[in-house]
């Protein structure tokens, strides 16, 4: 069976999202949809795609597909997908999911009342080391999560800060959370799947790195944050940083037995063993141990590139693959809808600390 | 006559306000996105007696923006477009904000036909030469790109924001000058264009060869601009803006190499360019875009396809190169000796 898919939002990210369709042998892009018909022509032109279109519900009517992809800005995703679902589709939505909590609840309500299933772009989870962590995770070789530290860093020279930054009604600067609601998904559904506690305790500072951190909350864009998560069983930093460089994204899980350390970038995921050598010997032979390890993965990655599977979405493209299976199967959608909305309530209670007028 | 220039802060956009002002245009309203680019437009206030440079602020994506920056205008420099970024930013900053212009223009009170003359600051992109062979001279005539797809974003969003103009002028009747600059080039501006070749890593891959670049300074291209948007005869033309004495792509890199720093290049000829881009081509579509196309046969054909340009039209109109090539190429050198210097 071939899924017809749609979009609707064709900027920056957009082209990800028809990259990734495209490599999915079983889903046919039909249509991609913007309220600005010339960025929807821009689109369809340069990716070949058949129609294109500047209204949603003509679209939807049209083309009837199977799945849409929501990649406009969040605060058109609750009333989207409340359209979308009652046409038949199921939603593949870009993060972030929602303005505000209660319209992630509604989203997942609708979906589920609707009979369809959504899945939220949590790409950088679906990367191969990230699912090599759950592995070790689940067989043990961590133990118990103390602690987990998830790093992201951001690039205002970058092609969608540049857009940030040249634009003062860009869409992120009216989000409740500003840039790190646009950003904070990907730092914080790394942590969620270790920790157990539904709601943990939550601190959070936030600063504008170019005026220093003596400004804190002064600024109207804040590009540094950092955040205290506790739980009953296990803690975790999440740090956000637009000045750090270079520009990474790392995940660093302290379990009872092990340690593991991510490097998105690099693709790579390393375990810090308990050493059994004794003496000086124990601390002689941890570098080459770790180097072998670093040699191992970029062996791996390796053979991942030599078998074109180490495209910049690679992530992406698993989960879209995952999701689309997940619907001609009938299965249960890759991301647990109680996660998303976990990650949700996370960022919300985050930015009523560092942004007051969110908590009036 | 109060002129609008869009774009005023930026690299041609301050030219074009001095050579406005040289031409004795006084009244001229300089939108500009970001504040921290007036300091230049300030100095020709001060150095132009009877200049009365208004500048606005604002952002054309803004409808609102554009009502503002075309109030009680009726000569029109558009220079506003984007350069870099993703392919939804450049037709963003290119294409809508020129249909938002055009919109604006056709809802202003005062009718568009009778009293507006928009000078539209396109690119030589436009141009479909692949077709035409290897060798062929490119003028005015030479046909537009019948497969944007395959060329650059950049070149994409110039061919759109042309036709959008070409589009309204037929429907509001307002007199439109198109002006086709080549590589324009000067202090405050980039060192290389891709027709020059391409920066890998450590690398630079010069492809140029013996292809003629067809360079514009600066100075000369904004003089062109000012001529065209004030002349009688060229409403309704289209010009290319290059200069006189061209050099070659490797004639450039010998001179870059010896007034500024020393590069590391190793020359394609064109020959293992194509083999190149075919080997990309192939790869790119194999692996399901692993590595992206960034040289295919289309764009090498269109970049390095041993051209040459005719810039006969403009000069019928009376337009002089102000500044001679080898001035302009020192000037340019030393600016950016200067800023390899600073870091």
């Amino acid at each position: 069976m071939s899924l017809k898919i749609a979009i609707i939002g064709c900027g920056k990210i957009a082209d990800a999202h028809v990259e990734q369709i495209r490599r999915n042998r079983s889903a046919e892009l039909c249509a991609v949809c913007d309220t600005e018909p010339i960025i929807a022509e821009q689109l369809a032109v340069r990716y070949t795609i058949p129609h294109c279109y500047s209204d949603v519900a003509s679209m939807l009517s049209d083309m009837k597909p199977d799945v849409l992809h929501i990649t406009t800005p969040p605060q058109s995703h609750l009333s989207l997908t409340r359209q979308a679902v009652a046409a038949g589709c199921h939603i593949f939505l870009e993060k972030p999911v929602a303005l505000h909590h209660c319209d992630a609840e509604a989203i997942v309500s609708a979906v589920v009342a609707g009979g369809r299933k959504l899945a939220v772009n949590y790409w950088p989870r679906f990367e191969t080391p990230a699912l090599e962590l759950h592995r070790l995770y689940e067989s043990g070789v961590l133990g118990i999560p103390v602690h987990v530290e998830s790093y992201t860093g951001y690039d205002f020279a970058g092609e969608f800060g540049l857009a940030l930054r040249r634009d003062p009604e860009h869409w992120v600067h009216r989000l409740p959370g500003k840039l790190f609601q646009n950003m904070l998904d990907h730092v914080l559904n790394k942590i969620t799947p270790f920790l157990i506690d539904p709601q943990p305790s939550i601190e959070a500072i936030a600063w504008s790195g170019e005026a220093g951190a003596a400004e804190t909350c002064r600024s109207e864009l804040l590009d540094e944050l950092r955040v205290v998560i506790r739980g009953t069983q296990t803690s975790a930093y999440a740090t956000f940083s637009a000045h750090a460089r270079p520009v990474s994204q790392t995940l660093r899980v302290y379990g009872t037995k092990n340690t593991a350390y991510i490097d998105f970038a690099a693709r790579t995921v390393v375990l810090e063993r308990k050493q059994t050598f004794p003496s000086a010997l124990g601390r002689l032979f941890p570098p080459f141990l770790v180097a072998k390890d670093y040699f191992g993965q970029g062996m791996n990655n390796v053979n991942s590139f030599w078998h074109s599977r180490f495209h910049y979405f690679e992530g992406m493209h698993r989960l879209v693959d995952e999701f689309y299976l997940s619907i001609e199967r009938n299965a249960a959608p890759p991301i647990p809808y109680e996660e998303i909305l976990r990650v949700s309530a996370m960022m919300e209670r985050i930015f009523q600390q560092i942004y007051p007028e969110v908590r009036a | 006559m109060k002129v609008l220039v869009t774009g005023a802060g930026g690299f041609l956009g301050v030219h074009v306000v001095e050579r406005l002002l040289a031409h004795g245009y006084t009244n001229i309203r300089c939108f500009l996105r970001d504040p921290g680019k007036t300091k230049r437009l300030i100095e020709l206030s001060e150095q132009y007696v009877g200049a009365q440079l208004e500048l606005c602020y604002g952002n054309l994506r803004s409808k609102a923006d554009c009502a503002v920056a075309i109030a009680d205008v009726s000569l029109i420099v558009h220079l506003a477009a984007g350069l870099k970024g993703a392919p939804a930013e450049l037709f963003a900053d290119s294409v809508v904000v020129s249909r938002n212009l055009l919109e604006a223009l056709e809802a202003r009170a005062v009718s568009p036909k009778k009293n507006t003359r928009i000078v539209l600051v396109s690119s030589f992109g436009v141009y479909g030469v692949v077709p035409l062979g290897r060798g062929a001279r490119i003028d005015e005539r030479s046909p537009l790109e019948n497969h944007p797809e395959l060329r650059d974003t950049y070149s994409h969003s110039k061919l759109r924001q042309e036709q959008l103009f070409r589009d309204y002028q037929i429907k509001d009747g307002f007199e439109l000058v198109v002006l086709r600059p080549g590589v324009i080039y000067g202090p405050g501006g980039g060192a290389f264009s891709n027709r020059v070749g391409l920066q890998i890593g450590p690398v630079f891959l010069h492809m140029g060869g013996r292809n003629l670049l067809p360079l514009s300074y600066v100075v000369n291209c904004a003089e062109a601009i000012v001529l065209a948007a004030g002349h009688p005869d060229s409403a309704g033309q289209v010009y290319n803006v290059h200069d006189d004495d061209l050099p070659t792509a490797s004639g450039y890199l010998r001179l870059y190499k010896r007034h500024v720093k020393r590069i590391h290049s190793i020359r394609l000829p064109y020959f293992v360019t194509r083999m190149l881009a075919r080997s990309l081509e192939s790869y790119h579509r194999s692996s399901q875009g692993q590595l992206p196309a960034i040289i295919t046969r289309y764009k090498a054909a269109a970049a390095w396809g041993g051209n040459s340009f005719d810039n006969a039209k403009l000069h019928a109109l009376g337009w002089r190169q102000l500044v001679a090539t080898p001035d302009a190429l020192a000037q340019t050198f030393q600016y950016l000796r200067q800023k390899e210097t600073k870091g």
